[in-house]
This record gives C-alpha cells, structure tokens and sequence, in this order.
C-alpha cells in the first residue's frame, strides 16, 4: 500500500538522511517533511543532501522551519528578509512547493498586526518565483499569533493566494482551541495539516513548558487522545481539506530506535486514520509516481 | 534631462506606482548570438550598437530594442542546449528606476546583484518568471542607457524604421499549474498590472490570462500547461515576444518574403488577428497580432 494523504518528517527519526528516507519510502510513503537542518547539515554537504533527496523517489510535503520572520524592524528585519530567501531558495532545489513558516516568538517582534500583514505580503511574494508556498503556523508562545485561529486572521487580511496556514493538532490537544474555530477557516487556505498524538492524558501547554513539545509527540493513534484527533480529522475532511496530513512527531524514544522500526509505527498511524478515522477504500496507487512517469 | 516632462506625464497614482511607461528592452540570452541575431535581422531588426566591454549586442527597430547577450556568465543554467537562445529579461521605463527598485524589493521581490546585469550602468534588476529578470530604466528617449553601455556601430542607421509598424505588443509567460493567481498577484501587486476578463483576446492563440501593464501599452499573457501536460516538469520561462502590427497580413507577406516562416497548422495559422512564426533555434517564435492602437511615426 501507499499513502497518498499522509507524510512523515525526517525529524522524527534518527541517522543519516539517506536511512531516513529509505526507511519513510519502505513503509509506504509518497512523501517526506523535510528539516532545513538535514539538508544544510548533511555531512556531504548541502548539494548531496539535495541530491539524497530527489534521489529518494519521494515528494517533499514542504520544507521547515522558517522561524521568527515577521515583525522586526531594520536590519534584523533584512537579515530574517536572507535567512527567507536562503530557504525558498533550498525549497526549490529540492522540489518543494511549500515552506513552513512559524509565528515569531521573538521578543524583538512587533505585534501591530499592520507590520504583521506586510511581512508576510512580503514573504508570499518572495515566494512567487520560487514556486513556492507559505505555511503560516501558529504557535502557542508566540506573541504574534498563538494558534491556527489567530494565524488564521493574519492570513485571511494579508489576502494572497500563496500564503496559507499549517495547522498543528496540538492545537487542539494541548491549547484547547475549540474545534468549530476550524469551520471559520476556508479549506483553501490550509496548506498543511501536521498530526501529533502525546502520550500522557495531560497535556502540558507548550506555553508553560516549550520542552515538553519535542520530547512526547507520537504518532496519531498511539497517545491517549486518538479520539480527539479523529475528531478533529473528520472535521477537516468535512470542511473539505483535501491536502496532507505530515506527522508532526518528536521524541526522544524515536531518536533511539532504527528509523525503520519508527517508520513502521507511521505506517501503522497512517492505517489507523485511513481506515478507521476517514474510513476510506483502500487507495489508489502512488499518484506522485504516476505523476511523475507521465512527465517522463 | 530633456524627458522629465514626459516622465512626469505618466500618472503618479495608486494605478500606476512606479510610473511604468513602456517596454524600453527585452533581452534574449544566447551562446550563438550570430544566429538569433540572423532571425531578428530578417525581422527587420538591425545591429546598432555593440556592449563597451561585455558580449552584448543592441538590436533595433522602430520603438523597439532588442538586446542579445551571449556573456557566458548571464547564459541560463537550466535550459539545454545552452545554445538555444532563451527571454532572459525585460526592461520597465519607470519614472525613477531606483526608487522603483527600492519600492519592488521592500514589497517581496528578488534584487539581483549588479554583477550579473547584462548592463554595466546601474540598472537595478529584480527576479522574474524562471532565470529571467525584470530591469528598471528610467533614461529613455533622447538620452538612454545605451549611449554610456554601448559603442554605435559605425554607419548603420540607429533608428531604423518598423517593418508593418511593428512595436512590442506583449511577452508570454509560460507557467506552473495552478499558478496564474500567483503570477497575477506578482504582477498586479509590485508593478500595477491589471488582469483582463477573458473576453478580451487578442490575436489567434486563444489560451491564458490577460495582465494589461497600468500605462495601457503592452501585455503579459501567463499559460499555463494543457491538461495532458500539466504534470510534466517544466521550468516557468518568458517564451516569445509579442509584435503589434496594424495590419498582420501585409507584414506577414513582408516578412515572409525577408525569409520568416509562419505557421500554418489547422489549429494555429495566420489570419487577421494574428500570426505565429514557426519555432527557430530551438524554440525561438515570435507572434503578430493585430493592433491599431499605436502606430509609430517612422523616425525622422
């Protein structure tokens, strides 16, 4: 079988990147979220990271992380204006058609929402040429927009095409955004889904604690609020969302085990919310790899 | 300068921000300069001026310029062979070219440094569709970039009369799936152009969206893939200039007899409305359409 509307991210696993995306493509994957950091880190360099990549058969969901961009003033705002560029541009080697963008949780940020608006007017165009989209993500100790309900208003006054949202289902398991904010949300604008279960029953708000983000997301299906996400699923799917969910998943178990065995667990999420959460009929086949091979 | 009354003519108003008026060139980028420089002879174009220092050539006729760069630094990197000749940029008259710059870089657009500029005069320069670039000029008319870029060569005519009246009626823009909403976003947003209903066409190729430029003078028309070939891998690209003509079958004939081949497919031929040339050196068409709306006085 292979996924069509799922993802995994290369931060969820362990190891050299090309183990990463042979283990995502072994379990079934079409497509890989990928970390700026495994590209520009490779140990080969940026230009085998790359080359590992477009190797690998798979399709890039988007690339992550474009941090603190929005907001900042003279020249911290035209070094964020580099830091963009240098990562539209990666976004392009590597076929991607969407960058991940998180709301500033910097202290130096603006917060008029004018300033606000116009950075990330400014950030869309820029993405024009590079055929690249942006993915605005709420974040919950961000000062300039907490979740997808406010990163949302952003997106709707800045009004461009390419400028859209990542919405994070931590939102709704940890900052208790209450679910029909989605309704007011046009499926259109979302860019990107990310799925995340935790494993404990209580959630620690990122606010209070930003350690426990990374440290016990796992796959959807294996914490303890599976019912929450199929909920908050079948609510997307009934908007109309009809893009990727990408496993949004960071812990320190998952940093110890062979990506394969990690791999594994996402293709046992991925089963769960196809069959059992969205109910769907078994998919077609690799649409990426028919796409591709028309092309050809 | 003996313009600015003309610059200052151009509305200065939320419609037209940077006081865009006109197409001043449009460059094509080749490693065999000779041979495009033979097909834009034969479309009545002539050699005027050589670059200073650099593998650069002026080609002109009537209001248009044509610039052709063969330096091996400005050829483009993805298309091959790297001797097809390639739209590698063109040239906005804007009221004042840094301030439009400076205006289009604060909005989201790419500068591109000065280094890679087909011109050695401060032309700023911004990314456009591909590995093309978008330039701002503001001296035009009596004097122009070219007189501090290029050397005149010698007894040639440097205002060589159009054939048919031709004048740049517009550039297409090949692009993406889905894309066109980005691209009219681009360009209404930085430059001021406005879309037009698909009502309104002009000549024979009836595909893509209209983006009439804010001073009303030229086109850009965006295409986006068939259908069939709307997942095939294909770089965005500027892919052929647009000529207006009042009178597109006089000037085909004119131009047929110069030795341009015209296309005479049952979907695609010539007729009144318009015409397009048969693909040369690779990829290289260019297009007539029927357009009475400026008919350029011959130089004196």
């Amino acid at each position: 079988m292979i996924f069509r509307d799922f993802g995994m991210d290369t931060a969820s696993m362990a190891g050299p990147l090309e183990a990463k995306l042979a283990a995502v493509r072994r379990a079934g994957f079409s497509q890989v979220m990928i970390s700026a950091t495994e590209i520009v880190g490779h140990p080969g360099g940026v230009e085998a990271g790359i080359r590992a990549v477009r190797a690998s058969g798979l399709a890039v969901t988007g690339l992550e992380m474009l941090r603190d961009f929005e907001g900042l003033d003279g020249h911290l705002h035209a070094y964020k204006v580099d830091v963009a560029k240098s990562m539209l541009e990666l976004c392009q080697e590597l076929r991607g058609r969407l960058l991940i963008v998180e709301a500033s949780t910097s202290s130096h940020a603006n917060t008029d929402p004018d300033a606000i608006v116009r950075d990330l007017r400014a950030l869309a165009i820029l993405a024009i040429p590079k055929r690249v989209r942006i993915a605005y993500k709420g974040v919950s100790w961000s000062r300039t927009a907490s979740d997808f309900s406010s990163a949302g208003e952003f997106v709707l006054r800045a009004n461009c095409r390419n400028l859209g949202l990542a919405i994070d289902a931590f939102d709704i398991l940890a900052e208790k955004i209450p679910l029909d904010d989605i309704d007011a949300i046009d499926p259109e604008q979302i860019f990107l889904v990310q799925l995340s279960d935790f494993r404990w029953q209580a959630v620690y708000s990122m606010a209070t604690n930003a350690a426990h983000d990374t440290r016990f997301r796992v796959f959807p299906g294996e914490g303890a609020h599976s019912d929450d996400l199929s909920t908050f699923v079948n609510r997307l799917d009934t908007l109309g969302y009809d893009g990727v969910y990408s496993f949004d998943v960071y812990n320190d178990d998952y940093q110890q085990m062979p990506p394969d065995l990690v791999a594994g667990r996402a293709r046992r999420a991925a089963e769960w919310l196809e069959e059992t959460v969205l109910r769907r009929a078994l998919p077609v086949p690799n649409m990426q790899g028919l796409r591709r091979s028309t092309s050809d | 300068m003996t313009n600015v009354l003309e610059h200052e003519a151009v509305p200065n108003d939320g419609l037209n921000p940077l006081g865009i008026s006109g197409i001043e060139f449009i460059e094509f980028a080749t490693s065999k300069p000779q041979a495009l420089g033979g097909v834009l002879e034969k479309l009545g174009f002539r050699p005027i001026a050589r670059h200073r220092s650099r593998e650069v050539e002026l080609y002109r006729q009537g209001s248009m310029n044509i610039v052709v760069n063969s330096q091996p630094a400005d050829l483009p990197h993805t298309v091959h062979p790297a001797e097809t000749p390639v739209l590698s940029a063109f040239a906005l008259r804007v009221r004042d070219a840094e301030a439009a710059f400076q205006r289009v870089r604060d909005m989201g657009a790419w500068e591109i440094p000065v280094r890679a500029r087909a011109m050695e005069l401060n032309v700023p320069a911004i990314h456009g569709a591909g590995e093309s670039l978008i330039y701002f000029v503001d001296r035009y008319d009596e004097f122009s970039i070219y007189d501090i870029d290029f050397h005149a060569i010698p007894s040639v005519e440097t205002k060589p009369a159009a054939i048919g009246d031709l004048h740049f009626f517009g550039i297409v823009q090949y692009i993406g799936a889905d894309r066109t909403a980005d691209w009219v976003w681009f360009y209404s947003q930085l430059f001021g152009f406005m879309p037009l209903p698909d009502s309104v066409r002009f000549g024979i190729m009836p595909r893509g969206l209209l983006l009439q430029s804010p001073c009303r003078s030229f086109f850009l028309q965006l295409i986006e893939p068939e259908d069939s070939a709307r997942f095939a891998a294909m770089d965005e690209h500027l892919q052929r200039i647009g000529f207006g003509t009042p009178d597109v079958l006089s000037t085909v004939a004119l131009l047929e007899k110069r030795g341009i081949e015209f296309l005479t497919s049952e979907k695609v031929h010539t007729n009144d409305r318009g015409a397009l040339t048969k693909p040369c050196l690779g990829s290289v068409m260019f297009e007539l359409v029927h357009d009475e709306s400026r008919i350029h006085p011959a130089p004196q």
